[in-house]
């Protein structure tokens, strides 16, 4: 098996994933190839039910595929212990989900500050000035001592946002991450993700069944009943996304 | 760590409940077994404290046990020996007389200085003066009660062969056991040497205490071997119902105790499994976020470390309250702490908060945070 390029962030070769067993068992996803470059910005689109989540669960290593091989720099994912993926989501992903699941008892500082905490490579007092940098440029400056729960809809997920990017991550995940905002703060994420895909040259992966935002990546995966039936550019279809 | 603290400290009132309830498993562990091995030192203390632990003495109780160098060397070297407390004594039958009245009386006859160390002769004198000169005799203030004897008088006695002889009672003790009180006394070794014509290194027996006086039995038979035709009687052998029945209380007391952690365990245990269902969510995000199965056991491991340090720390301070409020009633005995029994008993405490979070440590372990993510 040939290591990935330079170029490439990630490889996801005759993805399968099956739930189930006999008459019971359902497709999620079926021979489901591509891989993602460093930098990129990208959206996986389709029907409720596609397997958009599935394969973004997959490529996060939160759960492994009935098939098929993903594979980043660190290695092929199927030869990872628990630990090990446990250590590559820790440095190398962040996770942003339609729900902002912070931490209640901890606040917005600490919520941000965990997978650092987590990953134990940086040092506390390097980890501070790394969270109040990240915390200013989402906009949540002098917020980092108030109760996650205390804040709005925008704010959680701006502070989730901040939390998968703490530890600089060469791709963030994010599944449905407007799902629970208004067209305000949704453009405004949007916004926020190009942003920091430009300034940081972190790659992004954004699951939406939302067309239009779609439109604003560079390229579009569309996932059908489990297969990929769609990848190109977003230049090439602008205003073709039924 | 801290985000074991964290989530303790975020539902307090369930974290105190739980310190609450090992700290009162661990003051009432420590509590009863101080109030038990405080009633048993007491016990023992009554029962032997006054009285030789290991005697020895020829097979034949009316012949003499030679305190030869040979003994005399083995009996001083030992370490085992509670310092000053090797007596040679020698002892005859007596009876009293006074015209009226008449008993029989046991005399024990040494150097107060060696008969000091068993008896506490000086610090037991409760009339008159603690001495054995020539002439005098030291009798039990039962005895001296029931005839009227006081510090000072004379008294008769007669002696094997119809010998007999008039004594100055010095003084009289009381070594807190009626009987002994009663039926013997104390004499210089002289008196009984010339009744029985024995040369001055025959005696008939030699007493000793030993400084763990259950230890008895086991040394006892190492000197059976070392000291051959002679007969080495220890108090055990002597005191099997009182045994029994110390033996029976600590077995209760240890009983009560296994049952006061048991129920601490359990309470501990489904405590933390409650938390651990509570806390399902955090801990699948948190492992979505990289954190290991490993550390993941780890919060738990660490929350059952703070609740088991604090439980322990708090029972410990309660106990000693509640021995403090128990000391202000009249008791019949000395309360004695054991720093090392509270220390085990601490430990204990901790060790069972550990072990009961074996349960919350596998389900968190365990817990695929896809389960999580997916549920929402």
């Amino acid at each position: 098996m040939a290591e990935l390029g330079d170029r490439q962030l990630v490889e996801a070769c005759e993805l399968d994933k099956i739930y189930g067993e006999g008459e019971a068992a359902t497709h999620a996803l079926c021979g489901v190839s591509f891989d993602l470059c460093k930098s990129e910005f990208a959206a996986v689109v389709g029907q409720s039910g596609s397997g958009k989540s599935t394969l973004l669960n997959l490529l996060g290593l939160l759960d492994t595929p009935t098939k098929g091989t993903i594979r980043y720099h660190e290695g092929d994912a199927s030869t990872f212990t628990t630990g090990k993926r446990a250590g590559v989501r820790n440095s190398l992903i962040g996770f942003v989900f339609q729900s902002h699941y912070l931490l209640p008892e901890f606040n917005v500082f600490e919520n941000v500050a965990m997978p650092a905490y987590i990953g134990r490579s940086m040092s506390d007092e390097d980890i501070r000035p790394r969270v109040e940098q990240t915390l200013a440029m989402l906009g949540l400056e002098g917020l980092g001592h108030r109760n996650a729960e205390r804040l709005s809809g925008g704010q959680k997920q701006r502070v989730a946002i901040a939390r998968a990017l703490i530890n600089r991550p060469a791709l963030v995940l994010a599944d449905e991450p407007t799902g629970n905002l208004d067209t305000v703060n949704t453009n405004l994420v949007y916004d926020l993700f190009r942003e920091i895909n430009k300034q940081t040259g972190t790659a992004f992966l954004i699951v939406t069944h939302d067309r239009s935002i779609a439109e604003r990546t560079d390229r579009v995966l569309e996932i059908s009943d489990g297969r990929l039936v769609l990848d190109v550019r977003t230049s090439d279809i602008v205003g073709t996304l039924a | 760590m801290r985000i074991a603290w964290r989530f303790l400290t975020s539902s307090p009132v369930q974290s105190s409940l739980i310190v609450a309830g090992i700290a009162v498993g661990i003051a009432t562990q420590i509590f009863v077994g101080s109030i038990i091995f405080s009633l048993q030192d007491s016990l023992l203390v009554t029962a032997i404290g006054s009285a030789p632990h290991i005697t020895i003495r020829a097979i034949k109780e009316s012949d003499p046990v030679r305190y030869t160098p040979e003994m005399r060397k083995i009996l001083t070297t030992d370490p085992r020996i509670r310092q000053g407390t090797v007596a040679p004594v020698r002892s005859v039958p007596a009876l009293y007389g006074n015209g009226k009245d008449s008993a029989s009386l046991g005399l024990l006859g040494g150097n107060l200085k060696d008969l000091e160390g068993i008896y506490k002769i000086s610090a037991n004198t409760i009339a008159g003066h603690a001495s054995l000169g020539s002439g005098e005799i030291m009798l039990g203030k039962d005895f001296a009660d029931k005839f009227g004897i006081k510090a000072g008088d004379t008294i008769a006695l007669k002696f094997q062969d119809n010998r007999t002889g008039s004594l100055t009672v010095a003084g009289i003790f009381d070594l807190g056991a009626a009987q002994f009180n009663l039926r013997n006394a104390f004499v210089g070794g002289d008196v009984p040497r010339n009744v029985l014509g024995w040369s001055g290194d025959e005696y008939t027996q030699i007493q000793l205490q030993l400084d763990q006086p259950y230890d008895s039995i086991k040394i006892a038979n190492q000197w059976a071997q070392q000291l051959p035709g002679i007969s080495i009687m220890e108090w055990q052998r002597q005191n099997r119902s009182l045994l029994a029945g110390l033996v029976s209380q600590a077995v209760s007391s240890y009983m009560i105790q296994g049952f006061v952690l048991i129920a601490v365990a359990l309470g501990i245990a489904s405590t933390l499994a409650i938390a651990a269902v509570q806390k399902t969510r955090q801990i699948g995000i948190l492992k979505a976020m990289g954190l290991s199965d490993r550390e993941a056991g780890l919060i738990f491991l660490w929350s059952a470390a703070i609740l088991g340090v604090a439980g322990s720390l708090g029972g410990v301070v309660a106990s000693f309250a509640l021995l403090a409020l128990f000391t202000l009633a009249p008791t019949p005995f000395t309360i004695t702490i054991r720093p090392s029994f509270v220390a085990v008993s601490a430990a204990i405490g901790i060790v069972v908060a550990l072990l009961s979070s074996i349960i919350p440590i596998r389900r968190t372990s365990r817990l695929d945070p896809i389960e999580v993510i997916q549920n929402g």
